[in-house]
Order: C-alpha cells, then structure tokens, then sequence
C-alpha cells in the first residue's frame, strides 16, 4: 500500500513539475538580467533578482487602462455568453420541438467553424456598424461561441425530468424553474464555464489585434505582443516581464476562486 | 427641479461657448489633418525611436497629426491587417513594407505613388538626390517610384570572439570564404564542442538568397518573355550542397528557427551566426561574450550579393490632404535629425550617405559601432531582395522555405530538392 | 398555447449570435470558395468548383489531414486519457495533498497559448533549452523539437496540452468526486483493488463527464493548436506540423487565396461534421442510457 501510494506520488509529482516548468521559467526570467539569461543555467530563479525588465515594460504603456480595457472586454464575453448560454442549453433541454436535435447539432457544428474563416466577415460587419475600436467590437463576436450550450445541456441532461415537470404540474414558470430549480443543481459547472470564458477572453488575442488599432483601447495580450520582435530578436526579460503582468490579475483571481471552485465541485458531488 | 433647471441653463451655456469657439476655430485655425501610419516595430525594436520621430514631427507640424500603429507578426502580419481595412474602406495613410513586398503591394494596394509627390517638389527632389540609386531602386516598380525607402540592413557574419580563441583561432581573421569557414566550423567542432554556423532561418529567404547569389545563381531572372527561378541551377545547388554537407556531414551549421537559432548563439552555442546588422543590438546586449562582425563570407573569385533587407512607405491615404499629410511626414522621416533617430534606435543602414558621414549626426555613433561600419561598407554588394511578380508570391515564398528544411533535415538531397522546387515555382510565376 | 413556443425565446438570443457571426461567416465562405479573389484586388474571377479540385489534390492538404488526424489522437492520450488517470490518482491520496494538486495541475490553464507558445520556443531549443540540458546530462540523444518531422507533432501538442490539461483534470475531478462515497465504501468490503474500482465503479459512472472532455478535446484542440503552429512552426518543416486550421490561415492569410482557404474551409467543417454524427448517434444514446 505504502509502496504504491508513493508511486502514485511520483506521478502526480513530475506531472507537476512539467506544468509548472513554463510558468516558474516565465517568472523567473523575468526578474533576470539580459546577460544572466544566456549564462546557461538551468536554474530558472534569478541569481541576482532586478526589477529593470518591470521597469522598461511599465514606464512605457500605460498598464491601468490595458488593464481595465482587457477587464471590460472580458466581462463583457463573460457576461453575453453565460447569459445565451444558459438560456438555450435550458431551450434544448427542457423543452421537445421539431428539428430540436438538429439545431442543437447545427449550434454544435459552429464550434469547429475556425477562426480565420469568421475573421473578414465579422471585421466587416463590425466596421460597419461602427465598433472599431470598441469593447463591444472586441466582445460581441466573441460571444458567438457555443461551448457554453453544449457543455450546459450536458449538465441539465443528468437532471431529472420528473424534477421539472414535478415543478411545472405546479404552475412555476419557466424562469422559476431555471432559477430556483435547474441552476442550483448546476453551481459547479456554471463556475467552471465562467471562469473558462472569462480565462479565454481575457488571453483572446488575435481577434483584438484586427478591431482595435488604437492604442488607447489596447488589451493586454495586444501589449504584450509590443515585446515580440522578429527582426530584432525578442528581449526576453521585457517579453517575460510583460507576459507575467499579463498573467497576474489572472492567477491572482485564480488564487482566490479555486477554494470556492473546488468547495462547489465537492458539494455538488455530495448531492449528487 | 432646481437641479434639474440649473444643469439645464449649464447645458445651454456650455452650447453657446461651443459654438463661438467652434466658429472662432473654424474661421482663424484649423482642425489638424489626423493620418495613420503603419508599421512593425515593437517596443524592443524601433518602437520607440518611432514613437520619438511622431512625437518630434507632430510638434513641429501644428497643421498634421500622425497616429503611429504598431503591427506584429512583421510585414506579413501588417499585410493581414491591411487588407482587413481597405475591404473595410479603411486603410492607413501610410504603410510601412518589407522590400520584398513592394511588388504585392504596388499591384495590389491602392497606392499614390512617390513619383506624383516627386514632380513640382524641388525639396523633395534634393532629399531623395542624397540617396543612392540602388538603394532608391528598391522602391521602383517598371521605372516609376511608387514607395519610397526608409531602411536599409543587410547579412553580416557575427562570431564570438572568446570561442575563436578557444579553438586557437585568429579572432583578428575570420573567415573570409565559405571555404574557409567551413573549415573554421570544423575546428570549433573539433576543439570546444559547440556548433560553427547558424545562418538565419525566418519565415523569409533571405539568407539563402545571399548564399546562392553570391555563388553566382540568380533568385528570379528573366528567360524570354517569361519570370523562371535559377534556383536549380548548378550554382545554386552547389551552394545548397555545402550548407547542406555542413549541417549534416560534418553537423557544425545548426538547423532552427531564426530565434532558437540566435539564442543558441548568444548562449555560446554556436561560434559563428549570419544574420541581419538588425540584430546588433539584441547580440551586443544578452551575449556574455566578445562579438566581432565581418563582411558575408564570399565564394572564390565571385562577387558578394546580398540581398538588401529593410523597408518602404508607401502612401495608402484616400483623401488629397491626407496624401499631402503623408508626403510630408515622409520627407520628415528622410531628413537627417530622423534618419539619425531612427538608425540608433534601429541600427538600420542609413540610407543617405552624407548623414552618416555628418560629425553632426551619425558619425560618432558609426565611429563607435564598428559592426555597423561592416554593414555600411557591404552597400556596394547590395542586390534587390527578391519579389516574385504576380498573385502567387507569397505562396512561392513558402516552397522556398519548405525546400530549406526538406534540405537542411537531410529529407531530401539538395539537388532532388531545388530541382522539384524550381519546377513547382516556375508554374506559379507568369 | 403561447408556452409551447417558449423555446423559442430561450434559444434566439445565442441563435441570432451563431447565425450572424459565425454561420454567416460560413456563407460568406462558401460564396468566397468559388472565386479567385484576395478580397481586395479589383480582379474577381468566378471558378466554380475548381478550388475544391486543387485543394483536394494538393500535398498540403493530404499532410494538413494526416496531421489532423494525428494531433487528434495524440490528444485522446494528452488531454483526455492524461487528465482522466490524473484526477482518479489525486483521489487516491490523502486529503490535504488532494488540495495541493488540485489547485496547481489547474494553473498551466490560466495562461494564454500565446505566452505558453512563445515560452518553449525557448524550453525547445536544441542547444541552450532547459530540456535539452536535462536530457544530455541524463545522456540521451538531443532532441531537435521543432526541426525534426516526427517530433515536431509531439512537440506542438504538448504546448496545447498544457493549456488544457488543467481544465479537463477539474471536470474529469469533478466526476469522480460526485461518486457517492457508499458505491466505493460497498466495493471495498467486496475485496476490489483500485483498478477494479477504476474500470467497473468510476468509468462508467463517470462516463457522461468522460464523453465532453473527449468531445471538446478533439474540437478545441484542433483550434487551439493553430497558435503553437503559427508561433513556432509555421507548419514546418514542410508541411510536417501544419493541420487543417492552419492550412486555411495560410491559403488565407499568407498565400491570400480567399477562395482557396474557404475551400479547405468548407472541407475542415465536412470532416468535422462526421465528429459531430458519431458524437449523435453512438456516443450520446449510450452515455444518456447510462447515467
């Protein structure tokens, strides 16, 4: 027993270790000096810590606004997707029309509609109505995303139909059920979902590079691409330090939800 | 209520004082023209010499206001968004473009060219007067000046110093053919272990274009009425053989992308690299080690060509006033307190020989960066970068680089390689 | 009977979103896939179906598919299988290290592609990465990640991975945290070792969960992957690494032959189509049975 928990250990341990090799190495490059990044140490920590590549990367963008741009842009997806979201993977789920499976399949097939094929036709359509530049332009065609539905219905599939009619033989209606009944039983994965779009939204990158070209609008994935030369070659430290920055609101967020994620996750798992 | 009146009454008064304003505006000044100008320069690379060269223009021309836009990805990546805004009906004012884009773009974007500014602008005529034929050659299409150059970098051979030491070589004699640089990848294999070469490896040729052409092949050429590739010819293969044999005989040249490549080379890796004058800066600051650049190694008894890298601008602007905007603001970034921001911010090859030379500009940066002394001097061997005529030039760019790894990973001999390559390009040229 | 068309109203608002951005996309594309335009040269031509032939016959797109296909099943193992054994192991240990792992198996997911991409352009280099030091000094052979044809796809999946190991190590968690403890409390007095408990308690009652991490991962993988291609590969070397997603970026976007990428386009959607169909009628009726 002893000998297999250890082993079990060991896996969970190197898998670890490799997940968070790219992040230790981001953060610490980071606070690395130019020269000591080619040393060739494997040691990802700084030997002498600086804070010079923090400096270079904060004294020129003005971070504050990126940073509300990018949390506006991203509460915006966050909130259109978890509100359709719901509402159609509750159409698909509680209710029997004709056509039901072939919609939900049609719904489906937009998630495998790539990128680049929706890029021109939604530029072009955004330009026209004037969003350039704007968090509705950023956010409005990235809440056309389906996942959201897909992964709900699955959800509400393992709910009980006697649940819902019990509660419509009673005269609630739809909304009461939804609200009272459905999404209690769903906490876990509604969180989940949030997280994942607001996670994607906020990384989103090459969507805002076309809508916005102001840099007063700028997002922070848009910022950190500031650091990226190919013709001059990449300043690492800066690159890092503007990839951490990046990064910490979400990591910061992710620190202080995961409690309340993985309370919800065991909860439910409780009732279930 | 009463709150309600007051902020009415401010409300009109706030009217009145606009529209007297704005009436005074409109009859004693005007509203500035506002243009955009598009560019690659990242915040590590030209972004801020950019950003000084609006800042410095906006100040000294009340009448305009440049909007400076930074593109990633390179000039491919400006071109994405550049057909976005004008299927949009939205393009900038000017647009920054690599020198082996100019022919896409003169086709293809709607474009004033130079030339029309040229005409009855006795300034402008002195300005361009200062820049050499050649180098102004790089913005000709079919005879006409339809963009105009602004950069200039070409192929230099960095090598680390400490390294030559070590394998007890003369770091006062680097190589000067490819002969002889094999040889010295060799003894640097031989005596520390490390790789001798990295020769450049982007999404572009440019590079190997330098390679083959110095061998005497030529990229692009015309036979008869018709555009066809020497890239199957013997010179061109024969060049391919010996950077082939290099990276897989004798495994001194590294094979990785540009990046890898070149942080191998900082991390003293590798003894030799060949790679843009561009890159100066970004060696000097992360190597812990001596780096010494000399001229792009030669094949015996043949002329060095290198391709010249850099860019254009070109004037995309709609509007008449936006065009004279732009006009003006180009001349601006050619004169020599501009060229003299942006070569050290840059560390492009100037392209006007007299500022570079001027004690007032750029000389004492020059004296005191002798690897861009080495660049300056290879302007006599500069070719044209190559652009391919026609819809399908970027899709030949990409066989080149296919043919590069089928090469350089040892799928495919050179001479099986180039030859089908040469085929499949001659069917896409017109 | 106003109530009966309901449904109506709950599922329009993310219908009228689909329909415009991305299905309108879709028409825009089938239209753009029978001409010879970049999108802005006044030169239109009208080809018909032709586009379809050469896509259909071109080396890139035979290598674009094959690697589509390979990245697929690669992530089966990397995203699916890996997570799923993960998140049984994590509830085979005690409490307080479950809450360790959870938490920082999660946090690779947290960051964008883009960073993790731009990150192992430098953990891969051949020379002077930290893998590369780690695997000579173990004395093994030097890996050229992104050079090499066959490595470059195990390469490019591992950096999409990481973006989504995490979040489908949650969801496969959750699954075998909602297992009532009296199931495995019952089995263990019936004597069943941890694979029994594995293969006949937790798979499938777990198997609802199972089936959208697979789903998903497929999906989203194939797109995800499109950023570790551009950022580090460009589809090299020679073609080795390039999959669908990325075949009509570059048609589209680096060739600028719209009406080929929408072909490739319109063919990717095709190919994708037969997920969905196996998705329908075989793994959706039996997972809907069972749970």
């Amino acid at each position: 027993m002893r000998a297999k928990l250890f082993f079990i250990h060991a896996i969970l341990l190197s898998l670890l270790i490799f997940s968070l090799l790219p992040l230790t190495w981001m953060v610490g490059v980071s606070f690395k000096t130019a020269k000591e990044i080619f040393t060739g140490s494997v040691n990802p920590l700084p030997h002498r810590p600086t804070v010079e590549n923090y400096a270079l990367v904060m004294e020129r963008s003005p971070l504050i606004l990126y940073f509300l741009n990018t949390l506006k842009a991203a509460s915006l997806v966050t909130g259109i997707l978890f509100v359709v979201s719901i509402f159609a993977a509750y159409g698909f789920s509680f209710f029997r029309f004709m056509g039901r499976d072939f919609l939900f399949y049609l719904f489906l097939l937009s998630l495998f509609v790539p990128f680049h094929v929706r890029m021109i036709p939604n530029y072009l359509l955004v330009s026209e109505l004037d969003w350039v530049n704007t968090p509705w332009g950023i956010a409005i065609p990235q809440a056309a995303n389906a996942l959201g539905v897909f992964l709900l219905r699955q959800g509400m599939k393992t709910i009980p139909r006697s649940l819902v009619e019990a509660a419509l033989v009673d005269r609630a209606g739809h909304f009461e059920i939804l609200f009272r009944v459905i999404l209690p039983l769903l906490k876990p994965a509604l969180a989940a979902l949030c997280i994942t779009f607001f996670v994607n939204a906020w990384n989103e990158y090459y969507w805002p590079l076309l809508v916005v070209s102001d840099k007063a609008k700028y997002t922070l994935p848009l910022f950190l691409r500031m650091y990226v030369s190919e013709e001059g070659g990449t300043a690492w430290g800066a690159m890092m330090a503007a990839s951490t920055l990046v990064s910490l609101p979400l990591m910061v967020l992710y620190l202080f939800t995961q409690r309340f994620i993985i309370e919800t996750y065991l909860k439910s798992g409780i009732k279930g | 209520m009463e709150y309600r009146r007051k902020t009415q009454l401010l409300f009109a008064l706030a009217m009145l004082v606009n529209i007297v304003l704005g009436g005074w505006s409109l009859l004693f000044s005007q509203e500035p023209v506002t243009i955009e100008f598009w560019h690659v320069h990242a915040e590590t690379f030209g972004g801020p010499a950019i950003n000084e060269l609006v800042e410095r223009f906006n100040a000294q021309n009340p009448d305009i206001r440049v909007v400076e836009k930074f593109n990633p990805n390179m000039y491919l990546g400006l071109t994405q968004n550049l057909q976005a805004a004008i299927a949009a009906k939205n393009p900038p004012a000017i647009t920054q473009l690599g020198n082996n884009w100019v022919e896409y773009g003169a086709t293809n974007f709607p474009h004033v060219p130079i030339e029309e500014f040229l005409k009855n602008d006795s300034e402008g005529q002195a300005i361009v007067a200062k820049i050499p034929e050649g180098v102004l050659n790089i913005g000709r299409r079919e005879g006409k000046l339809v963009a105009m150059i602004w950069s200039l970098s070409n192929p230099v051979l960095y090598y680390n110093v400490d390294m030559f030491k070590e394998a007890g070589l003369d770091p006062q004699n680097p190589p000067k053919t490819w002969k002889e640089l094999r040889e010295v990848a060799r003894q640097i294999k031989e005596k520390t272990g490390n790789y001798g070469l990295y020769l450049q490896e982007p999404g572009d040729f440019w590079g190997q274009q330098a390679l083959i052409e110095s061998n005497g092949a030529e990229l692009l050429k015309k036979d008869g009425g018709k555009w066809v590739t020497g890239l199957d010819s013997e010179e061109a293969i024969e060049a391919f053989e010996l950077y082939a044999d290099m990276a897989l005989k004798d495994q001194t040249a590294l094979h990785a992308p540009w990046d890898q490549g070149m942080n191998a080379f900082v991390g003293g890796k590798v003894g030799m690299a060949i790679t843009t004058i561009a890159r100066r800066n970004y060696v000097e600051s992360n190597a812990n080690f001596t780096v010494q650049a000399a001229p792009f190694p030669l094949f015996e008894g043949k002329p060095r060509r290198v391709p010249g890298g850099g860019n254009v601008l070109m004037i995309t602007a709609q509007k008449k006033k936006e065009q004279e905007a732009a006009w003006r603001f180009i001349k601006y970034l050619l004169s020599p307190e501009a060229m003299t921001i942006w070569t050290k911010g840059t560390g492009y090859v100037p392209i006007r020989l007299d500022v570079a030379e001027d004690p007032n500009y750029l000389k004492p940066f020059l004296d005191a960066n002798p690897m861009m002394r080495v660049a300056l001097k290879q302007l006599n061997d500069v070719v044209p970068w190559v652009n391919f005529p026609g819809k399908n030039a970027t899709q030949i760019e990409q066989i080149l680089l296919d043919v590069r790894s089928a090469i350089l990973t040892g799928q495919k001999a050179p001479r099986e390689a180039l030859k089908e390559a040469a085929a499949k390009i001659n069917a896409l040229l017109p | 009977m106003l109530r009966k068309y309901a449904f109506v109203f709950f599922i329009l608002p993310a219908g009228f979103l689909l329909g415009v951005f991305a299905f309108g996309a879709v028409a825009h594309s089938v239209f753009l896939s029978t001409l010879d335009w970049n999108l802005i040269s006044p030169e239109i031509t009208r080809v018909g179906w032709k586009n379809y032939g050469e896509v259909f016959r071109s080396e890139e797109f035979r290598l674009s598919l094959w690697n589509t296909l390979l990245y697929s099943l690669l992530f089966v193992g990397a995203i699916f299988v890996a997570p799923y054994g993960s998140a049984f192991l994590v509830t085979r240990v005690a409490r307080r290290w479950q809450g360790v792992y959870k938490s920082l198996l999660f946090f690779p997911s947290i960051l964008s592609l883009a960073v993790l991409s731009v990150i192992f352009l430098w953990l891969y280099n051949p020379l002077v990465g930290p893998l590369d030091r780690v695997f000579t000094s173990l004395g093994l052979r030097r890996l050229f990640w992104l050079t090499d044809r066959r490595l470059v796809v195990v390469a490019l999946t591992i950096v999409t991975a990481l973006k989504l190991f995490g979040y489908n190590f949650i969801v496969s968690l959750a699954g075998f945290l909602s297992v009532p403890a009296q199931i495995e409390e019952a089995a263990l007095l019936d004597r069943a070792s941890g694979w029994d408990l594995f293969f006949w308690i937790y798979c499938p009652l777990t198997s609802a969960n199972a089936v959208f991490v697979l789903a998903t991962a497929v999906v989203v993988g194939a797109q995800y992957l499109f950023v570790p291609i551009h950022m580090l590969t460009g589809g090299g070397p020679n073609y080795a690494s390039s999959n669908l997603i990325f075949l009509i970026y570059q048609y589209g976007f680096q060739f600028f032959q719209s009406g080929k990428a929408a072909a490739v386009a319109v063919l990717t959607l095709l190919f994708f189509s037969g997920f969905i169909v196996v998705q329908a009628f075989l793994v959706e009726r039996r997972v809907y049975y069972e749970s």
